[in-house]
């Protein structure tokens, strides 16, 4: 509206611009627009960026570790923190499912014996959790012990399965161009932000991550909060952990720790993918449609990396650097607001 | 918790330990342990052993002191391993051109920076460290991985690796004297001065220490320079004694870390716990893995006995919690009901009118 801060700016720019000047600081105003600037030069200088098939490979790529964030999410929305044990728990299911195919048992069953474990694994840490355990140590003891679990089954070796199988169309398909992973991950986040608006499951989470204690004075305890969100966040890594394992037809528990991505530790990154989009820590506050959309910000920097021809010492820099910005800007954001404490 | 003045040496234990439950359970846990292999492994109760564990210990314990320094202030610094990667990578790359001495000071001083930067962020955004640091173990990674060039990056001479382990006084090498050094002179500070005090103010009641007039900042930023100074030490003794480094390395320090500073008493919710703690705690963890070591357990498996002996620590630290609220909660009642025969006695209720 006034012509004070960059007036030979189209009339859009400019009140937009002013806008979060009133509202923010200016700090985070700069810091933003700086960002903007880069994102739109790497965006622009890197070949073949602006394409629908890259577009549709950031989206894939964003798949795996967006549906795991979406689970994660639960958690965090509930007040729970986190599970550090994200990447151990898809680790196990994986060995499940693939023992499972690779004695014989078909998709269906062997995808139902993984949900079981995994939903075993969920519930076990909700309630420690639940009890009163601190999320934080019960999922790392839990890391451990699925880990152990998992490299003991396997005996630590590559378990594969033959091609054809009954999974490959969930690794490797394709539905109306779009691979099936991808579909999955579209349906996943659209199903978790209507359970998450409209249901009162959806409602009680926000409820008891927002102040617990009036979720206990209304009679919705932690306990069976903590159980119904962990067990989400464990089904949503062994459904990763399937489809990972119906794409290369083989598993191994150290899949998720060290040929994921450019960060090499699954976890990590899905604990990033929430925090980046700006969900609060504290509970009651964030979306899984921000999960969603931090795993395919994340995915885009490092797409855009690829194509700029980067090794993979500067693209951890990168997507590191850019997850830091992010929740520094969120922070300053939300400086003094009730979210933060 | 001691208005019993029992004299004799059990009594005065026994109020030790309802004084002190979590480091009873520590030390009473590291017995075990020590002791199921001493018995079951005639190697495992000879010096050389002990001289390996106090080596295990130089690293571990470092990290285990940092993680209970941030657990008594409340937060986690989840970036640990990658600084003290970073730190690895640093001094493994300058030793041959600079000297170890300057290496170790160059890199030891990165890793404290970085500490002081992230307990600054933490304090002045007001966030949780946890999530900070999950972006900075990121970040950090890049670093080292841009430091080494994304190799193995190694030394070329090992007069320092021989000099770093060689063995002094039966059990101890110039690195673990160090560590040891570094323990005494961060009890001493936690304990006796002002600045330790705050620390765990901050921890245990944020809300009334900042009421207080404890500026955040402050203890923040010296509880993260002693974790990032103690993670580059670690690093550097690492790097130093095996002469190579990676930058994606050392990530399992942290599981490692967080389970020797939880056997060693710290409660999550702050303000507990110690550096004696954090000492036992590294020690027992070094048991198992020495242990399992002597016993030809495949390497995969320790991580499962490292979540068995947490899943173990937290069950009787939530256990003692539950049960502690559950007497409370009985002592209100009993308190509640007394009261109300007393007011019943002295005004007896009215008969009560039927409508």
């Amino acid at each position: 509206m006034s012509m004070n801060a960059a007036t030979n700016d189209p009339e859009i720019r400019s009140t937009l611009f002013n806008r979060m000047l009133d509202r923010y600081s200016p700090l985070v105003v700069i810091l933003v627009a700086l960002f903007a600037v880069v994102f739109v030069y790497g965006m622009v200088t890197a070949p073949n960026f602006l394409t629908v098939f890259n577009f549709k490979t950031i989206i894939r790529d964003a798949a795996l570790v967006g549906i795991m964030g979406i689970g994660l999410t639960f958690v965090t929305l509930s007040g729970n923190f986190f599970l550090l044990s994200m990447k151990e728990t898809a680790a196990l299911s994986i060995i499940a499912f693939a023992i499972a195919m690779s004695n014989g048992y078909g998709f269906e069953l062997a995808f139902l014996f993984t949900m079981c474990v995994a939903v075993i694994a969920g519930m076990l840490q909700g309630a420690l959790i639940g009890l009163g355990g601190n999320p934080i140590v019960v999922t790392l003891g839990a890391a451990g012990l699925f880990f152990g679990i998992a490299s003991w089954w396997s005996d630590n070796l590559v378990v594969s399965f033959r091609r054809p199988h009954g999974a490959e169309w969930l690794g490797s398909g394709s539905f109306l161009g779009l691979p099936n992973i991808t579909i999955a991950f579209i349906l996943i986040a659209i199903t978790a932000e209507i359970v998450l608006r409209y249901t009162s499951f959806g409602r009680q989470v926000y409820l008891i991550g927002a102040n617990r204690a009036a979720g206990r004075a209304t009679g919705h305890e932690n306990f069976s909060m903590a159980i119904k969100t962990c067990t989400i966040a464990s089904v949503c890594s062994a459904f990763v952990a399937i489809a990972f394992s119906a794409q290369v037809s083989s598993a191994h528990v150290n899949y998720f720790s060290s040929e994921f991505g450019s960060s090499g530790d699954m976890t990590i990154l899905v604990i990033a993918t929430v925090m980046v989009a700006g969900n609060s820590i504290m509970g009651g506050y964030g979306s899984t449609l921000r999960t969603s959309l931090g795993a395919i910000f994340i995915s885009t920097v490092d797409n855009m990396m690829v194509l700029h021809g980067f090794n993979s010492g500067p693209r951890v820099l990168a997507v590191g650097l850019m997850i830091v910005f992010s929740i520094i800007v969120f922070a300053l954001v939300r400086r003094g607001s009730r979210v933060q404490e | 918790m001691t208005q019993k003045s029992d004299t004799g040496l059990p009594g005065r234990l026994k109020n030790w330990v309802v004084g002190n439950p979590d480091l009873a359970f520590a030390i009473l846990l590291a017995v075990c342990v020590y002791g199921y292999f001493a018995l079951t492994n005639d190697l495992f109760f000879t010096h050389r052993t002990s001289y390996a564990i106090m080596e295990r210990f130089a690293v571990l314990g470092l990290v285990g002191l940092a993680l209970t320094l941030c657990i008594i202030a409340g937060e986690i610094d989840l970036s640990i391993g990658s600084n003290a990667a970073l730190a690895a990578v640093i001094v493994v790359r300058f030793t041959d051109s600079l000297g170890a001495p300057t290496a170790a000071l160059i890199a030891i001083a990165i890793s404290s920076v970085i500490g002081l930067i992230q307990g600054y962020f933490v304090a002045y955004l007001r966030i949780r460290a946890i999530v900070l640091t999950v972006g900075t173990l990121m970040l950090l990674r890049g670093v080292a991985l841009f430091a080494a060039e994304e190799k193995t990056v190694m030394l070329t001479d090992f007069t320092v690796p021989d000099f770093i382990s060689t063995k002094m006084l039966v059990y101890f090498s110039p690195a673990s004297l160090l560590v040891i050094g570094v323990f005494v002179l961060i009890a001493l500070f936690m304990n006796y001065t002002r600045y330790g005090r705050e620390i765990y103010a901050i921890g245990g009641a944020r809300k009334e220490a900042l009421a207080s007039g404890i500026d955040l900042k402050r203890p923040m930023m010296i509880v993260f320079t002693i974790s990032g100074f103690c993670a580059g030490l670690g690093g550097v003794i690492i790097g130093l004694r095996s002469g190579t480094a990676q930058a994606l390395g050392l990530q399992y320090l942290l599981l490692a870390g967080t389970v020797a500073a939880f056997i060693g008493g710290v409660s999550i919710l702050g303000g507990r716990g110690g550096v004696i703690g954090a000492a036992i705690g590294t020690l027992t963890v070094n048991f198992l893995n020495t242990g399992l070591v002597f016993n030809v357990t495949p390497s995969f498996m320790v991580q499962l006995y490292l979540g068995i002996l947490l899943m173990v620590v937290i069950m009787f630290q939530t256990g003692s919690r539950v049960f502690q609220s559950q007497q409370r909660r009985k002592q209100i009642l009993s308190d509640v009901d007394r009261r109300r025969e007393s007011l019943k006695v002295r005004n007896p209720q009215p008969v009560s009118v039927p409508p």
